[in-house]
C-alpha cells in the first residue's frame, strides 16, 4: 500500500523538483543578471562624443554622470524626492557638477519622445526645467498613459515659455536624435545595465541612492582627489567636457 | 498535487519580485505592460510589507497544506481541503482586487502580476474542484485533495 503510493506520487515528486530547479535557476540568473553593485570605472577611458547635459560647474572638484530614462519610473522617483538635495547641497555650492546622459531603453514605448523633448529644450536652455517637468509628470506622457506623447510634451514647452513653433520643428525633426543616441552609446560603452546609474567619481552605482549615499560617495571621492591630486586617471579626475559645445575637450587637470 | 505545483510556480514569480523591491533585482524582464510602474507604486506595499513578499508567505502556506494533503494521514481530510478552499478563495479576491488597482487605479498592468493572480485564481478552482471530488469520494483516498 505504502509502496503503491510511492510509486503514484513518484511523477508529483519530479514535476515539484523540475519546478524547484527551473524556478531557482531563473532567479539566479535574474539576479546577477543586472545586480545593483558598485564596480570600478575604468577611468582612463577617452571621453567620447557624448556630453549629456551639464548642471553646475564643469570643473567642480568632482563629477557626477547619471544615466537614466525618462520613462523609467524608479529615475522619476530619484528625480523627484533625491535630486533636490543634490542639487541644492551639492552642485549649487561647487563641490560636484552634475551631468545627465540619456539611457533610452527599448521596453519603454516614449522615451525616445521625451529625451528628443527635452533635447529641444536644451537648445533654448531649458533642458534642466524640461527634465523636471517630464520626470514629475510621468504617468501623463508614458507609455502607459498614452501612445502620442506630442501633446503632452508640447504642453509642457509651453509653460515652460519656450518658443513653441521652434520647439516643435526641433522636436519634428528629431534634430538631436544623434546626440541622444551617442549618450546612450556612452552608457553601452560604460555597461551601463539599468536605470538610474550613477558614476560619482570613481565609481558606477546601478540604482537609484538615497541623499546620505550620494553624500558619502562625494565625500570618497574627495577622499581620492586629495590623496592624488595629478594622477589624471585617479579615481577623481573629472571627465572635462564642455557644457554646450559639440567637440569633446581633452582630460583637464582640477 | 496540482495545487501544490500552481502554488511552487507562483511562490518563484512572488519571490521574484520581491527581489525585485528588495533592489535584488535592477530590472523586470517584463514583456507585457509597465511593471515597474506598478511595482514602484503605492499599492506595491501592504501594511509596511511588499505585496508581493505577502504573495511569498501565501503561496509557501499553500504548498505546505497541499503536500500536506498527498500524505496518507491528510489525503482524506475533508477539513484540510475545506481550508484550502477558504484559503484560496480569499487569496484568489485578493488577486482580483490587486488587479483591479492595476486596471482602474494606477492605470498600468505588471505581466508578473497578472500571472500570479491567474495562479491565484487556478489554485481556487483546482482546490474547489478537489474538495467537490474529495465529497464524492470520500471512500476511494485516490480522489482525495491533492
Amino acid at each position: 500500500m505504502v509502496s503503491e503510493q510511492r510509486r503514484s506520487n513518484r511523477p508529483f515528486v519530479i514535476a515539484l523538483g523540475v519546478i524547484a530547479i527551473v524556478g531557482v535557476l531563473a532567479l539566479a540568473w535574474s539576479a546577477t543578471r543586472t545586480k545593483h553593485g558598485v564596480t570600478d570605472v575604468d577611468l582612463k577611458a577617452d571621453p567620447t562624443q557624448a556630453r549629456g547635459y551639464l548642471l553646475g560647474d564643469s570643473t567642480a572638484p568632482v563629477q557626477i554622470l547619471e544615466f537614466a530614462d525618462f520613462e523609467c519610473p524608479a529615475c522619476a522617483q530619484f528625480a523627484t524626492l533625491t535630486e533636490p538635495d543634490v542639487r541644492k547641497t551639492l552642485v549649487t555650492t561647487g563641490k560636484a557638477s552634475y551631468r545627465y546622459f540619456d539611457f533610452p531603453l527599448p521596453m519603454h514605448k516614449n522615451t525616445w519622445a521625451a529625451s528628443n523633448a527635452a533635447a529641444c529644450a536644451d537648445e533654448q536652455g531649458k533642458f534642466w526645467e524640461m527634465h523636471d517637468m517630464l520626470f514629475t509628470n510621468q504617468d501623463r506622457w508614458n507609455g502607459a498613459a498614452t501612445s502620442s506623447p506630442k501633446g503632452a510634451l508640447k504642453g509642457y514647452a509651453q509653460s515652460l515659455g519656450l518658443d513653441v513653433p521652434k520647439w516643435e520643428k526641433c522636436y519634428d525633426e528629431e534634430r538631436y536624435r544623434p546626440r541622444i543616441a551617442s549618450n546612450r552609446a556612452e552608457a553601452e560603452r560604460r555597461h551601463v545595465e539599468s536605470t538610474p546609474t550613477f558614476v560619482i567619481g570613481g565609481k558606477m552605482i546601478a540604482s537609484a541612492i538615497t541623499f546620505d549615499q550620494f553624500m558619502k560617495y562625494v565625500d570618497d571621492a574627495e577622499k581620492a582627489l586629495a590623496t592624488k591630486p595629478a594622477e589624471p586617471t585617479s579615481a577623481g579626475t573629472p571627465i572635462v567636457l564642455p557644457p554646450n559645445g559639440t567637440a569633446p575637450a581633452s582630460p583637464k587637470r582640477p | 498535487m496540482l495545487v501544490a505545483l500552481i502554488a511552487l510556480v507562483g511562490l518563484f514569480v512572488a519571490t521574484y519580485l520581491t527581489l525585485f523591491k528588495l533592489g535584488v533585482i535592477g530590472q523586470l524582464v517584463c514583456a507585457v505592460g509597465s511593471c515597474e510602474t506598478v511595482q514602484l507604486s503605492r499599492w506595491a506595499t501592504f501594511l509596511g510589507v511588499p505585496v508581493a513578499a505577502w504573495g511569498i508567505g501565501y503561496y509557501v502556506v499553500v504548498l505546505a497544506l497541499s503536500v500536506a494533503g498527498t500524505m496518507e494521514r491528510w489525503e482524506a481530510s475533508p477539513s484540510l481541503a475545506v481550508g484550502m478552499v477558504l484559503l484560496t478563495a480569499w487569496g484568489a479576491l485578493f488577486s482580483l482586487w490587486l488587479t483591479a488597482l492595476e486596471l482602474f487605479v494606477i492605470h498600468a498592468i505588471c505581466q508578473w502580476c497578472v500571472i500570479s493572480a491567474l495562479l491565484s485564481v487556478s489554485l481556487f478552482v483546482v482546490a474547489l474542484l478537489d474538495w467537490r471530488d474529495g465529497r464524492s469520494y470520500t471512500a476511494d483516498p485516490a480522489n482525495a485533495a491533492g
